[in-house]
């Protein structure tokens, strides 16, 4: 990841060539972002890998391995359980959101979306700390978990 | 009060299940078995809210026991979660294609686990009954 004032890294996953163009040139709007792609799960986890970016942006149907299934995997992953994630989906159930944040993410968004949204999305899940973000997932299991 | 799960876990190395004993048996009501015969003999008779497996079990697979319990009827409903020291991005996708829900890297933090036991066992119940 990179630090202090350096250009922050978005990293986009989503199966559609097309929505992942509006997503970069959404991102790219606010002017201060370097956006990386992938097309699938599976590509997505490598690149997190490789690229190390500082935020990354999930859609939650793809083939391979989907949205959920990557969220948990980065969560269960001591060298990646602190990135920012954000699921943009075209799942709009509360119960599709819910399993998004029960999954890890740190932000549910819905498409169609609008540009300024994800972007004031994009700089809340830069500014959590890994304290905050342990502080939520305490307050999930709390409130989520008296449901059973 | 949080409900208290009940966890069958599967892994060879006693080290292993002594420490998941002491993170989890306050809260949790934990079955730990060493090997996945012992884990299938078990589930014959039990139905735990959860399981978690190591990859590795001795000489035996955890991706085919996943297989196994997605492949029973009346077990394949049970979320499991791997707890494994196998890191790679193929160990996690072929995790995943075997039918785990979830995949956790060791060493584990027991705070951090127990959340994801809870959070895990929510998304199933609430799948469950999105399917319904």
């Amino acid at each position: 990841m990179s630090s202090g004032n350096a250009i922050k890294k978005v990293l986009v996953i989503d199966d559609n060539p097309t929505i992942v163009e509006l997503i970069k040139y959404a991102v790219k709007l606010q002017g201060s972002y370097q956006v990386v792609v992938a097309y699938d799960g599976v590509q997505g986890l490598e690149r997190v890998f490789a690229e190390q970016p500082d935020c990354v942006i999930i859609d939650v149907k793809m083939p391979r391995m989907d949205g959920y299934q990557l969220v948990r995997c980065l969560r269960g992953d001591a060298r990646t359980a602190d990135i920012p994630l954000i699921i943009l989906s075209a799942m709009t159930r509360e119960e599709d959101q819910m399993t998004g944040l029960l999954s890890g993410a740190d932000e549910y968004l819905t498409k169609p979306f609008k540009p300024t949204a994800l972007n004031a999305a994009i700089e809340r899940v830069l500014r959590l700390t890994p304290a905050e973000r342990q502080h939520r997932t305490d307050t999930l299991v709390q409130t989520q978990s008296e449901r059973d | 009060m949080l409900r208290r799960l009940h966890i069958l876990f599967i892994d060879n190395d006693t080290t292993t299940r002594e420490r998941m004993h002491q993170a989890l048996s306050k809260d949790f009501t934990l079955q730990c078995v060493a090997s996945l015969s012992e884990a299938k003999r078990y589930l014959s008779s039990s139905q735990p809210d959860i399981v978690i497996s190591e990859v590795v079990v001795g000489q035996e697979n955890g991706l085919e026991f996943c297989e196994y319990v997605r492949s029973i009827p009346s077990l394949r409903h049970i979320p499991i979660m791997l707890l494994t020291s196998m890191a790679t991005l193929q160990d996690k996708v072929a995790g995943f294609s075997a039918g785990s829900d979830d995949y956790v890297v060791k060493p584990f933090d027991a705070h951090h686990l127990a959340a994801r036991i809870r959070l895990l066992s929510r998304i199933k119940r609430l799948e469950r009954r999105t399917n319904n």
